[in-house]
């Protein structure tokens, strides 16, 4: 890449909100009628279905407002038209530029083998949307996940910590676009930081303890089922 | 036999300590039982030297131990993260001495290609190294190299060197290096130096945001 390329990247990347007028990048526009599931919540939710986008040619994408998450996935999950059953991702983006997040579920539906993409934004100064642990439970790793990485609370999670970095990691979100490769610290600082961490101050004893799985199997396969249960 | 005695030196402690040297060294090296400590690739690769082809235990490695306090050789293969650092110390610290370790691969001897916010650059920053294996990951020949090169090494150490296996309990636990080396050995290289510390690649002016540090 000649240097003149490297600075207009550089400047694309800067002005990231204005880029966002084009927003071809997102995917064609479409008919609610090319997928089942948008029609319906077009017919039941009609508004808050922001925006219906078609990339690849068979990925359908749909807007919904923040404030709305938690019932529209609901109903997605538990309509039988719709059965979304298997939340295969959530994860977010950054587009940069000081636009908004967006939260990102990716929804697989098993009964009628369908996917669906359902995105919400989240604005820079009020990172927080519901949890949807309650109607999906792995949604729960994948929720401090995107916390860890991003910073976006989620209201309602029932256990709400960093999953990849350590606890006491103080550097902010790694995959925010304002977040220096390297991390801000000094290599000495994040080594030093890295060492003096101690396991035991951010788990607990059930958590660190190595289960007796041998133990434990042996004394069941002794006593027979009723082991097992207790 | 294969065991042939040097000629006596002259001096009469010289003679003694000189044996004894010998003969431990020759017992240290043919009997080394190295720690694995494999977190990435390279670990595949210390496997296959360990297994029938390469076959590991022609050196006297004929026990990995997966035990710290019944090991005196670590072997760090691939990439080791901060979360991780504080376990390979641990570790380190616990393995009683005569010890040993060896950097396998180019992320345990530098942090390779992973120049980024998780990675230790190069685990003597954590831990003394003794020897380091390059390569990406190097072939279970080079590893047999380093190991080698080690038993050189110990061929020639001397009880007569207190520093050989000096240990400051004051440091356990704590950086192998100084903070000033740390960050001198970790200075970007490469296509990364387009990176600087303190903006990243675009300076935003979201970088000053108060919610992105936390408390």
């Amino acid at each position: 890449m000649g240097e003149q390329e490297f600075q207009d990247a550089l400047d694309d990347l800067e002005a990231g909100a204005a880029a966002a007028a084009d927003d071809s990048a997102l995917g064609e526009a479409a008919a609610a009628s090319s997928h089942p599931s948008v029609a319906a919540l077009v017919e039941r939710f009609g508004a808050a279905i922001l925006q219906h986008r078609v990339l690849s040619g068979d990925e359908h994408v749909v807007w919904i407002p923040a404030a709305r998450v938690l019932e529209i996935l609901r109903w997605l999950q538990g309509d039988p038209a719709q059965r979304y059953d298997y939340l295969a991702d959530l994860t977010a983006v950054d587009w940069g530029g000081g636009r908004p997040l967006e939260v990102v579920y990716q929804l697989w539906s098993i009964p009628h083998r369908r996917a669906l993409r359902v995105k919400a934004t989240v604005a820079l100064n009020d990172l927080e949307i519901d949890s949807v642990c309650s109607i999906w439970n792995t949604a729960n790793w994948l929720e401090r996940e995107t916390w860890d990485m991003f910073g976006i609370r989620f209201r309602g999670h029932p256990d709400h910590r960093r999953i990849l970095m350590p606890d006491s990691y103080a550097e902010g979100f790694p995959l925010r676009k304002d977040f220096p490769l390297r991390g801000r610290f000094t290599r000495a600082e994040q080594t030093r930081r890295a060492l003096a961490t101690s396991l035991e101050d951010h788990y607990s004893a059930e958590e660190l303890k190595i289960r007796d799985d041998v133990e434990e199997h042996g004394r069941a396969a002794g006593e027979g089922a009723q082991g097992m249960a207790g | 036999m294969g065991l042939s005695l040097p000629t006596a030196p002259s001096g009469e402690a010289s003679f003694l300590t000189t044996r004894l040297d010998f003969v431990l060294n020759w017992a240290r090296r043919g009997s080394l039982w190295p720690m694995p400590f494999g977190t990435a690739c390279c670990a595949i690769e210390m496997m296959a030297t360990a297994a029938s082809k390469y076959d590991l235990a022609r050196f006297g490695m004929e026990r990995m131990s997966f035990s710290p306090r019944q090991a005196d050789l670590l072997i760090c293969a691939g990439r080791v993260a901060y979360k991780m650092a504080p376990v390979l110390r641990r570790i380190w610290d616990q393995m009683p001495q005569p010890k040993w370790s060896i950097s396998m691969g180019a992320c345990a001897s530098s942090g390779g290609v992973f120049d980024v916010y998780s990675m230790v650059q190069g685990i003597d920053t954590i831990i003394p190294v003794d020897v380091y294996i390059p390569g990406c990951p190097p072939r279970p020949e080079g590893l047999i190299y380093g190991i080698l090169m080690l038993q050189e090494k110990i061929k020639g150490e001397s009880l007569t060197n207190p520093t050989l296996r000096e240990e400051d309990p004051e440091r356990t636990g704590r950086p192998n290096l100084p903070d000033g080396v740390i960050d001198e050995v970790a200075v970007p290289y490469g296509n990364s130096t387009q990176q600087n510390r303190v903006s990243g690649l675009v300076q935003t002016t979201a970088l000053a945001r108060p919610s992105d540090r936390q408390p």
